[in-house]
């Protein structure tokens, strides 16, 4: 009986506790269309989920669904979380985009933060990292060291973001070096790291002695650099300790100060649906793992150029740029504007193949 | 490394898993089984040789494993098919759909982790002989010994008793039940023999080519093994000839995208398959040499009632 | 050695309830080792187990889901069930289905602001078209030039996707989308109706359960349909009776394709309402499954493809409610799938146990 009654009292105990818990504390849930590995998009996000917990504490609790492919079964999760309660999800995908604005106009009470999307509520917030930038910084270092003038890049879909990447990594690389030759390989495939390092592998064989390897989550493309021995930036995590010495350098996102700051203001009740583009000056973006390849003064210049950007002295898209066709798109002394970069679909001079139109 | 040395080694490591899972399918199908889950047993065969070699840093032990834990997995496809009738086409679907899920549990604590790559075993003289001398003859020993393995399954198959006994169960069941044969015995191990290559094939891929584990790390190759033994039109010979020019067309696809030519890349990334379609049309014309190879009881359900 | 502990002996009448203990035993076996599994991952499995197969009927939202899932799972699946049952083995419905899906998408892309209401029935048409002509492709090169329909359907899989991703990223790109790699949002009228507002699941499913009945009458009761299984099983047969094998496989791959390019509309018109790089999770593979799990029969079919939807859907919710790893989930799918395949030995044949003075079926 004596046990009985402490059972009993130690679940209504629980149930009490729980409650009260329910009360004040915030569920946040994450969506990630990638299993969390050491490294990649989904890790860095999950970066951004333990920021969180340990800046508020008790008052959050988060919750994960890792490895969401984009379509109809992601709805179903995110209406899931909400019908759990979770008060705030983070969509960690562009594909989620219209089921999460749908789900958003239906639930106003919960706040939403969405991936690399353009459009906005006042409970829809949407985030995409400037990773141009940093590529930019990349391409400025690769046109530095490139031996043979030849750069290869590994891409997964022309995605806008991917060919402003590609555009910033061929204007810096031959602001460095005029000579340099870029090549691309697109896989056209959600996910095929055999095929990235095939891919990788045909670039060296066409000369290439710098590799970009865009948004792969996998250190596909950096495994392949440092069996050939040539350079390699990567994207999304630090990857050095896979090609300690192949990693020219790693742009990585970083969205601990942004998730901190947003959660901050829906726990206050001030959240607002916004658009933020971080970059390097916000710290989004870091470029991190400079080769210790790179002299003094090569380093020296791409620290210049990083400032630079910082302070909005250098901008990567500032004109005169001319596209394939030798057509000026960007008048001297002109900026890109922010729609024409994450809405790219030309490819600067220099650079070869087609895009579909 | 240049143009012509790429195109032979890549596709010479692009081809070998292929040719590999291949060869076990061609064994299995010739006793009259279909398996359809390649993909899945591709799959435990990679995440189990990743582990291995991750605690043991022994190769060979890898693929061996690899081999192993998937031709456990196809005891499950052989006891559904075989003991309780199921039938092969979804058994074969729902077994691979089993197999990818073991990888991924398994493989989870590994995710996006790396090994060193396999030691690569040049062949002497070969080796340097110029232009084709690196691309071909300095590679990881299994990719010497696939084409090999392809020569021994051709002589099991055409040369042996053994050979006879497995046609015999695939083309007439009946007939080979009633002159004394064990059906189901001889395709049981005919499926175990094509789990153990199917794993080899993915432990391959995860601890000798890409040298990392990562869940969907197959991407659909276990798929291009099953269309590969129709292509071959169930010969050793075609098989090997399918492999490589399969692995050539993937690679060809990659480096004519480096020379950067105005064709939508999504247009170049559909030419193996849409050449694999134009070289099977080419085959089939005269059909005879299919008929006189497809195993005629192939998928079909084999029950003796009395 | 191989002598089986059971004796298998082909039905002579069909039981009622042996259809009915299969699933159930299914579940059970794969209560059992689920509860294993979770339990060694440290997961409840009390509650992963009540998340996997009961909270899909524990709300509108999610029996919405369930039938939401289950309509292309059951349009395509008894599509293929017709080719399969004349042993033509298409297994190219997930590219049928992109298929039907860009050609579902032309009409609503270019005419973006129509209020035409023959918007959705004319989508329907041209895209079951565009399914249909995918699978004629694999059935002119097997009727013609006798290239093998499994090989030849499974590379238009790849070609097809290949397809869609350099139509999503050009020509078929919303202009106003800052290029992103989809097309603009369909009008409302070339959206299925809703059937309860709120809830995701439309019209479709009443397309694909009509479908069905027709599947049932073409099968069982039409002599198109007997001489169609006849083409297959037994060519020198059928030919005699003047039905050519050029006629089961042309006929086979139509069905089929049609089928599958239906169903791709109907997930643009229904819960994409865009055309995207993502349209179908594996609806054209599934619904193999779910073929075979229904026996290849009309009924049957209606049943596993509600089943398949059910153990789908009951995934997803465990994952998100229950913290089931992905990965647990596809394998608790995969034991589930396994077991009911076995287990269906009992629907199509009687099995007796112990062993009688007989030579044991199967064994020899």
């Amino acid at each position: 009986m004596h046990f009985k009654t402490l059972t009993w009292l130690a679940v209504a105990g629980t149930l009490f506790t729980a409650g009260a818990a329910q009360a004040e504390e915030m569920t946040i849930g994450f969506i990630y269309p990638a299993p969390v590995a050491d490294v990649g998009w989904a890790k860095q996000l999950d970066l951004g989920r333990e920021a969180i917990e340990a800046s508020f504490g008790d008052k959050v609790k988060t919750t994960v669904v890792e490895n969401v492919p984009e379509g109809p079964d992601a709805t179903r999760i995110m209406n899931q979380m909400v019908t759990d309660g979770a008060d705030f999800v983070m969509l960690g995908s562009f594909g989620y985009m219209n089921d999460g604005l749908r789900l958003a106009g239906r639930n106003p009470d919960v706040s939403f933060l969405h991936a690399s999307g353009f459009k906005q509520t006042d409970n829809f917030g949407t985030f995409t990292p400037r990773n141009y930038e940093g590529f930019y910084l990349g391409g400025l270092a690769a046109g530095l060291v490139t031996k043979t003038n030849t750069i290869g890049m590994v891409g997964a879909f022309a995605i806008p973001e991917v060919v402003a990447e590609v555009n910033a990594i061929t204007l810096a690389a031959r602001k460095a070096n005029p000579d340099v030759e870029i090549k691309i390989i697109w896989l056209n495939s959600w996910f095929d790291p055999p095929k990235a390092q095939d891919a990788a592998r045909a670039l060296v064989s066409q000369g290439a002695d710098v590799l970009f390897s865009l948004h792969q989550d996998t250190p596909s493309v950096v495994n392949v650099a440092e069996a050939e021995g040539v350079y390699v930036v990567n994207t999304g995590s630090d990857m050095s300790a896979y090609g300690p010495n192949a990693v020219l350098a790693s742009v990585t996102m970083d969205w601990t100060d942004y998730f901190v700051r947003e959660v901050g203001a829906a726990l206050e009740g001030n959240f607002n649906g916004s658009d933020f583009r971080g970059g390097l000056s916000d710290g989004a973006v870091k470029v991190k793992a400079w080769s210790k390849d790179l002299t003094a003064d090569q380093l020296a210049q791409i620290k210049d150029a990083e400032a630079k950007l910082m302070s909005g002295e250098l901008h990567a898209f500032a004109g005169p740029i001319k596209d394939q066709k030798g057509q000026e798109r960007v008048a001297a002394g002109a900026n890109l504007p922010d729609p024409e970069i994450f809405g790219m679909n030309w490819l600067v001079e220099g650079l070869e193949g087609s895009l579909p139109n | 490394m240049d143009t012509l040395t790429f195109l032979l080694s890549g596709t010479l490591l692009a081809a070998t898993p292929l040719l590999i899972a291949a060869l076990g399918e061609l064994v299995v199908e010739k006793a009259g089984v279909l398996n359809l889950s390649i993909e899945g047993m591709m799959a435990l065969g990679a995440a189990v040789g990743f582990i291995v070699v991750s605690n043991t840093e022994s190769y060979w032990l890898a693929i061996f494993i690899g081999g192993l834990v998937a031709s456990a997995l196809s005891v499950v496809f052989a006891a559904v098919v075989l003991l309780t009738l199921g039938n092969q086409v979804a058994t074969g679907i729902a077994v691979g759909i089993l197999g990818l899920g073991l990888s991924a549990l398994i493989g989870q604590p590994y995710e996006s982790m790396t090994v060193a790559p396999m030691a690569r075993l040049p062949i002497p003289l070969l080796s340097e002989l110029p232009i084709v001398g690196r691309g071909l003859f300095d590679h990881v020993a299994v990719v010497y010994l696939a084409p090999l393995l392809a020569v021994a399954v051709w002589f099991m198959l055409m040369k042996t008793k053994l050979g006879l006994i497995v046609r015999a169960v695939g083309e007439s069941p009946e007939s080979a039940h009633a002159i004394g044969y064990n059906v189901n015995a001889i395709r049981f191990a005919a499926i175990l023999f094509g789990g153990f290559m199917a794993g080899v094939a993915g432990a391959f891929i995860s601890v000798a080519s890409t040298t990392l584990w990562a869940n969907g790390l197959i991407a659909g190759r276990g798929w291009i093994v099953v269309a590969l033994v129709v292509f071959a039109t169930w010969r050793s010979g075609r098989i090997v000839i399918g492999a490589y020019l399969f692995g050539a067309a993937t690679i060809g696809e990659l480096l004519v995208q480096s020379f950067g030519l105005a064709i939508p890349s999504q247009l170049l990334t559909s030419v193996p398959f849409i050449a694999t379609i134009i070289a099977i049309v080419l085959l089939s014309m005269d059909g005879r040499s299919i008929r006189l190879n497809a195993p005629v009881s192939l998928g079909r359900v084999y029950h003796v009632t009395q | 050695m191989m002598r089986l502990p059971w004796v298998i002996e082909t039905k002579t009448e069909r039981s009622t309830s042996a259809p009915l203990i299969a699933p159930f035993a299914a579940v059970a076996i794969t209560v059992c080792a689920g509860v294993i599994i979770l339990s060694i991952l440290g997961v409840s499995p009390g509650k992963a187990l009540f998340f996997l197969y009961f909270a899909p009927f524990s709300s509108g939202f999610n029996i919405s889901e369930v039938f939401l899932k289950m309509g292309p799972l059951l349009l395509i699946a008894q599509g293929l069930a017709i080719g399969f049952r004349a042993k033509v083995w298409n297994i190219g419905a997930e590219g049928q289905l992109l298929l039907g899906a860009i050609g579902g998408s032309l009409l609503p892309i270019f005419f973006n602001d129509s209020q035409n209401p023959l918007m959705l029935p004319a989508m329907a048409l041209v895209g079951g078209c565009f399914g249909m002509g995918w699978a004629a492709i694999a059935a002119w090169l097997r009727a013609r030039y006798n290239a093998n329909e499994i090989l030849v359907t499974l590379m238009l899989n790849s070609i097809a996707l290949q397809l869609l991703f350099y139509l999503v990223s050009g020509p078929l790109r919303d202009p106003l989308g800052f290029n992103f790699p989809q097309s603009a949002l369909f009008p409302d009228v070339g959206m299925l109706p809703i059937l309860f507002s709120g809830f995701r699941v439309n019209i479709s499913i009443f397309f694909a359960i009509g479908v069905s009945l027709l599947a049932w009458l073409f099968v069982e009761r039409s002599m198109t349909g007997y001489k169609l299984e006849v083409g297959g099983t037994a060519p020198d047969a059928a030919r005699y009776a003047g039905f050519s094998e050029a006629r089961a496989i042309w006929l086979s791959l139509l069905i089929g394709g049609t089928a599958a390019g239906l169903a791709g509309v109907f997930e643009v018109a229904g819960p994409l309402g865009q055309l995207q790089r993502v349209v179908s999770p594996g609806y054209g593979f599934a619904a193999i499954i779910v073929a075979f799990l229904g026996g290849l029969r009309a009924i049957g079919i209606l049943f596993a493809a509600f089943f398949m939807a059910v153990i789908f859907v009951g995934g997803d919710i465990a994952q998100t409610s229950a913290g089931v790893p992905f990965s647990v989930n596809i394998v608790l799918q995969g034991i589930l799938l396994v077991t009911y395949l076995a287990a269906r030995v009992f629907v199509d044949y009687r099995v007796r146990f112990g062993t009688r003075r007989r030579i044991p079926a199967g064994a020899g």
